[in-house]
């Protein structure tokens, strides 16, 4: 491959990355927003959304690659069971651990976090074994450049890259409409800006964030089966990687901020894949933690964030 | 219509209202002055349910409202426009508005209201699409009590709706004031500002550390120096 | 028996225990040792992490990243195995372990520097992420190519071993005792580690230094306007935790004779957390019993209870129980654990629970509650001697001088231009509707906000660009509004983190206690004492702060801010939320500061009556602007001042209907 192929290519594959880490980073950034926490176990519900999907799409029926009218009916619905699960599972996170710490130190519930994320990756663990697990070809896989275009090229774009664009848009586009549109949504934004003031318009402040935690899982449930389709593996302790990278666009973008979140997956994305390919996949991970540190110390409200004082 | 008695409420070991005890009939705008610190918002902050009294008891329309959460008291007909504005900054000023409306049922009566609050404030009419952080002080204080109208509330509870306003709008802010009031809402108002209180109140009350010292109709207590004395801390 | 007694013989059970312990173990054939040594070394590294989290209240997530630096400082120096000149010399196991443990320091002061401005849980963040990138590092620079079209300077150069790590190490050497397979000598080795770190831990945490740690946990910014400087006291924090576990690294390092980074990982750092939280935060005792509590948990009880399970399986035939493994179930109940100690016991097993705050005594004006109002009598006499050395600048000359100070946040000018003097021995009222900038100008003369213009002079020189801390040693001190105490500190110890500025020990003196530094302790204490008599809290010293009620609160807070031997206080509304008897006492307590100490005080009250009968001349302040100034008299009838408080036109409107005299 010339070099601008392979940049072509890197692109790409950091496009259907960043996908997958903008909707789970806006997990991340719509719960921080809401009541200041940083949710440890949320890239762990991204590695369950996987595990959960596969579950689904076994008792479905679903082992081979799905044709036609199956795409239609069958991927849609495995979608919305998994993005239910999930959503189920933040939310009864929230309730039974993040809750009871309401009015405590910004301390105790993260570490709270962290037993969750420990409880969870361990319950993967013994669900499925240490080894990774293989994910079936459920979505049909070809060169579109080849089979749709006739393009002889060695850059790949699979029915898969599209995929991924296809599930991440609309999700995206409806989450926008949910926030922007809807009487909840708007409740959820006003509760974020200011508690007290949202409560005394009469919105139930518990139920808005109980709303939160139900769309940040959803959309990390709905992140995993992509992960699932597109990669065709997945193992136990995926979801902490995939979760501080995440947490890294979240920050990066500008926490609390939800297009701050979708750009800053977009740039992880891109910045992780070219590092695997220029500098060495070994050195990613500090490379991307290197940014978040960099970030929260020298920029703490991101990219799109607002500069916020902190009350003396 | 609203009836706080004996109300003793605490921030942990301070004790901010000492005895406190005082009505409103419906009807009336009823005020609330005194010096910082003298405990008018957390009276305020009483009622609406943000902070609960350790001792007394506060009754709306038979309601007792010391036991029940925030937006319970909010769906019985009170409305809050706070200190210090608080207006959702991030978001628009129709946005703002709606979410007065929030706890209503009656959806289908929010339209006609929010054409009522643009005919009382039609500047707001202009700035509809624009961030509530991007308004100026006055249009924010507009905004504010704006949005507590859109609940359509039976008694309206007023923060220090002058601070921080130049004297031509405070005396506008005030005008509507009584305007509200004429068409049918129940006001209380919590004010620094004394002359301009009482001069649009029925009856006024004026509290010191905590406690209610004075009690009067607002004329009564406008004609009397007491009210200063109070205010610079004169015997 | 008495209680001292009884400790003694506890202590000296436990120390015969543990002397006999690896004895008994071999002649019985348990072979227990091995665990139980491994277990101390994360004991050790645990009571390191305390010191981080539990003392200095910092939650620092990547704690094994310590533990590796002093791991492989100790295995590096020590491996015959890697080829640079530097390794080639085998380095003695005990000049090694302190090497390893000034490394750590070094590491720790890197790791802390960036998070010094940085909120709790950003700084957990922060840790997190240098916990993992210190493993990431390790594991790739085994293999270092440096290729630059072609130029290749560096080939294949082996710095740490890379993922197979290093090994064999090399073994301490001391006469007679074989360090080698045989698990005792390691074990006492071990013991004596610990021990003494125990021991300078102890010392640490009663020291200036300790206090000044948790000063920094409870309140950042009270320890700040206290005295205490939060930059170097986390840093020392950071330094002195990372370098137990330089210590402890090079111990693990040279018994296990390999170290690979796999040991190094972020679960390690989650275990020794665990360790923490679970026995106590800031416990001594607590951290040591959480953590053989996870040890044995972790070696003994999922192994035999996998055992248990195993033969009611094969008893029952039920085949999923001979096939259960419980020890892959060990993340899962670490984590449950932290999720259970933070619900329900989060000050840990040993930590002692918050009590609810005492029923609030009625405060009316009952006489019979008469607290002792401060007697001239009991000024501390070090206090006077102070006030009457006088300071370095003429009496003349005013004490504080503010000159054109400007404040803007954003759009808003909080600060216009203010002009205030404040003379030697009066006390100077500051007033104004609420949003006047009455905090805001306090904020600016203690530090804690730059103001965009203007000068300040305190005794002649300027106080541009001090820290908070710094201008306390100048002789500026502060109440705040809403009383910031360092609640769960004792009454005693709030007033001497008071004194904190004013005391010279180091980390060193702190640990080695000479002479000079017991005194200074002593000394410290003893005013701290007089202090208290002083303002009526003397019966109260080992009461915890935050039981004490309201009224006590405000006194302990003036007498905090009279340790630091100030010449100017600031009093931030002193007397809100207080009943007349209390605010009378307060009132005369002021007088007292003035007319004895000479001390100058510059007072923001709401309570006009106070501020009118105690203030000698006060400033008024509207939107950010002076508007009046002078004695209580002129201010009392000033339109001006009528008006910002009671609305623009009063005083006409009052004339208006008033008949005329």
């Amino acid at each position: 491959m010339t070099w601008w192929e392979v940049l072509v290519q890197q692109t790409i594959n950091g496009l259907t990355r960043g996908a997958v880490f903008a909707l789970i980073a806006l997990g991340y950034t719509m719960v921080y927003g809401i009541i200041e926490l940083i949710n440890f176990a949320h890239g762990d519900v991204f590695m369950l959304g996987l595990f959960v999907s596969l579950a689904w799409f076994t008792l479905l029926g679903v082992t081979t690659t799905l044709t036609g009218w199956q795409l239609v009916t069958l991927l849609p619905l495995c979608f919305a069971l998994t993005m239910l699960t999930t959503a189920a599972l933040n939310v009864a996170i929230d309730r039974v651990a993040y809750r009871p710490l309401r009015r405590s130190t910004r301390l105790a519930p993260l570490i709270t976090a962290i037993g969750v994320s420990f409880m969870l990756e361990n319950v993967a663990l013994l669900w499925k074994g240490p080894a990774p697990i293989a994910y079936p070809d459920v979505f049909p896989s070809f060169d579109i450049l080849r089979e749709w275009f006739g393009v002889d090229s060695a850059i790949f774009v699979t029915s898969k890259d599209l995929l991924v664009v296809g599930a991440t848009l609309p999700l995206m586009l409806a989450l926008h409409y949910f926030v922007t549109r809807t009487r909840w949504g708007k409740a959820m934004r006003a509760t974020a800006q200011d508690r007290e003031t949202a409560q005394a318009m009469g919105i139930d402040v518990e139920r808005t964030i109980l709303l939160t935690f139900f769309v940040g899982g959803a959309l990390a449930g709905a992140a995993g089966l992509i992960q699932g389709m597109y990669y065709n593996i997945g193992q136990w302790w995926m979801g902490y990687q995939a979760g501080l990278r995440a947490f890294t666009a979240a920050v990066l973008g500008g926490i609390g901020n939800m297009a701050g979140a979708a750009l800053g997956g977009l740039m992880i994305g891109f910045l992780s894949a070219w590092s695997d390919q220029y500098i060495s996949a070994r050195w990613t991970n500090a490379i991307v933690f290197s940014i978040l540190i960099l970030v929260l110390v020298f920029r703490p409200h991101g990219l799109m964030g607002e500069r916020t004082p902190d009350k003396t | 219509m609203l009836g706080l008695d004996d109300v003793h409420t605490y921030y942990g070991n301070i004790r901010a209202l000492r005895g406190v005890s005082l009505a409103v009939e419906s009807g009336e705008i009823v005020t609330l002055i005194g010096a910082n610190g003298a405990g008018k918002t957390t009276t305020l902050r009483t009622i609406l349910g943000t902070v609960r009294p350790r001792r007394g008891t506060v009754t709306f329309n038979g309601h007792r409202l010391d036991t029940l959460a925030t937006d319970r008291i909010v769906r019985l007909g009170i409305s809050h426009s706070p200190e210090g504005r608080r207006i959702f900054p991030r978001m628009t000023v129709l946005e703002n508005l709606e979410l007065g409306a929030f706890a209503r049922r009656d959806r289908e009566a929010i339209a006609p209201d929010l054409e009522r609050v643009f005919a009382l404030f039609p500047r707001l009419r202009e700035r509809v699409a624009q961030k509530g952080g991007t308004l100026s002080g006055g249009e924010q204080q507009m905004l504010a009590i704006g949005r507590a109208l859109m609940a359509r509330p039976t008694l309206l509870l007023l923060d220090e709706p002058s601070m921080g306003l130049s004297p031509i709008l405070v005396d506008t802010i005030f005008q509507i004031i009584q305007d509200i009031n004429r068409q049918g809402t129940t006001i209380l108002l919590v004010e620094q500002n004394a002359r301009m209180a009482l001069r649009v109140a029925h009856r006024g009350y004026v509290m010191q550390t905590g406690r209610l010292v004075l009690h009067d109709a607002a004329g009564a207590l406008l004609r009397s120096d007491l009210v200063r004395k109070t205010y610079l801390g004169e015997k | 028996m008495s209680p001292g007694a009884r400790r003694a013989l506890q202590g000296a059970a436990l120390g015969a225990g543990l002397l006999v312990y690896p004895f008994l173990d071999r002649s019985l054939g348990l072979q227990t040792v091995h665990a139980v040594s491994d277990g101390m070394i994360y004991v050790l590294l645990a009571l390191g992490l305390n010191i981080v989290v539990g003392y200095a209240g910092l939650l620092d997530l990547g704690y094994a990243a310590f533990f590796a630096i002093g791991a492989y400082t100790m295995g590096l120096l020590n491996s015959p195995v890697l080829g640079s000149p530097l390794y080639g010399y085998r380095w003695s196991f005990w000049v090694c372990i302190w090497l390893a443990a000034g490394v750590s320091a070094v590491l720790g002061v890197v790791i802390g520097a960036p998070t010094l401005r940085v909120r709790g849980d950003y700084l957990a963040i922060i840790t997190l992420g240098f916990g993992e990138i210190i493993p990431v590092a390790i594991r790739n620079l085994g293999d270092i190519t440096i290729d630059i079209g072609g130029w290749r300077p560096i080939v294949r150069l082996n710095l740490t071993g890379g993922e197979n790590g290093v090994n064999p190490i090399g073994r301490p050497h001391l006469p007679g005792v074989p360090f080698e397979t045989d698990p005792v000598p390691w074990y006492f080795l071990i013991l004596v580690i610990g021990l003494a770190s125990l021991w300078a831990m102890n010392r640490l945490r009663d020291s200036r230094l300790g206090r000044a740690w948790m000063a920094i946990r409870e309140d950042e910014t009270a320890a700040d306007c206290t005295g205490v400087n939060p930059i170097s006291t986390k840093l020392l924090a950071f330094a002195l935790g990372a370098s137990f576990s330089g210590f402890a690294g090079s111990v693990y390092a040279a018994k296990l004779q390999a170290i690979t980074p796999g040991a190094f990982e972020f679960q390690v750092s989650i275990m020794l957390l665990c360790m923490v939280v679970l026995g106590g935060t800031g416990s001594l005792t607590g951290v040591i019993l959480g953590g053989m509590l996870i040890t044995l948990f972790d070696r003994v009880v999922l192994t035999e209870t996998t055992s248990m399970v195993r033969s009611v399986g094969r008893a029952t035939g039920i085949a999923a129980l001979t096939a259960a493994d419980l020890t892959l179930w060990r993340w899962f109940f670490f984590g449950l654990g932290l999720v259970l100690v933070m619900l329900l016991r989060p000050e840990g097993l040993a930590g002692r629970r918050a009590r609810p705050l005492a029923a609030v005594a009625d405060d009316t004006d009952d006489p019979a509650a008469l607290e002792p109002a401060p007697r001239v009598e009991t000024i501390p006499g070090w206090l006077r001697e102070r006030a009457e050395r006088g300071g370095v600048v003429p009496e003349a000359a005013p004490l504080l001088e503010v000159r054109g100070l400007t404040k803007r946040f954003g759009g808003v000018v909080a600060l216009n231009e203010v002009d205030l003097v404040v003379p030697r021995g009066a006390v100077i009222g500051l007033i104004g509707p609420n949003g006047a900038g009455k905090t805001t100008f306090f904020n600016v003369v203690t530090g804690l906000i730059r103001p965009d213009g203007g000068r300040i002079t305190f005794e002649g020189a300027r106080l541009a660009g001090l820290r908070p801390n710094a201008i306390v040693a100048r002789g500026i001190a502060r109440t705040f509004q809403s009383i910031r105490l360092f609640p769960q500190m004792t009454v005693l110890d709030n007033v001497l983190v008071g004194e904190h500025c004013r005391l010279a020990a180091t980390v060193a003196g702190a640990v080695l206690r000479p002479p000079a530094v017991i005194a200074e302790e002593a000394r410290a204490r003893a005013r701290a004492r007089e202090l208290l008599a002083f303002v009526g809290l003397g019966g109260k010293a080992d009461d915890a702060a935050r039981n004490l009620p309201y009224g006590d609160q405000r006194r302990l807070e003036i007498a905090r801010a009279l340790a630091t031997e100030p010449r100017l206080l600031l009093l931030d509304e002193p007397t809100a939320g207080m009943n007349p008897r209390e605010t009378e006492t307060l009132t005369e307590l002021i007088g007292i500061l003035r007319r004895e100490l000479s001390l100058s005080v510059l007072l923001i009250e709401h309570d006009m009556a106070v501020v009118m009968g105690i203030s000698d001349r006060i400033t008024a302040l509207d939107y950010g602007t002076r508007i009046a100034e002078g004695t209580p008299a002129e201010i009392k009838r000033h339109p001006r001042v009528i008006e910002a408080y009671l609305g623009a036109g009063y005083e006409q409107e009052l004339a208006a209907r008033t008949p005329a005299r």
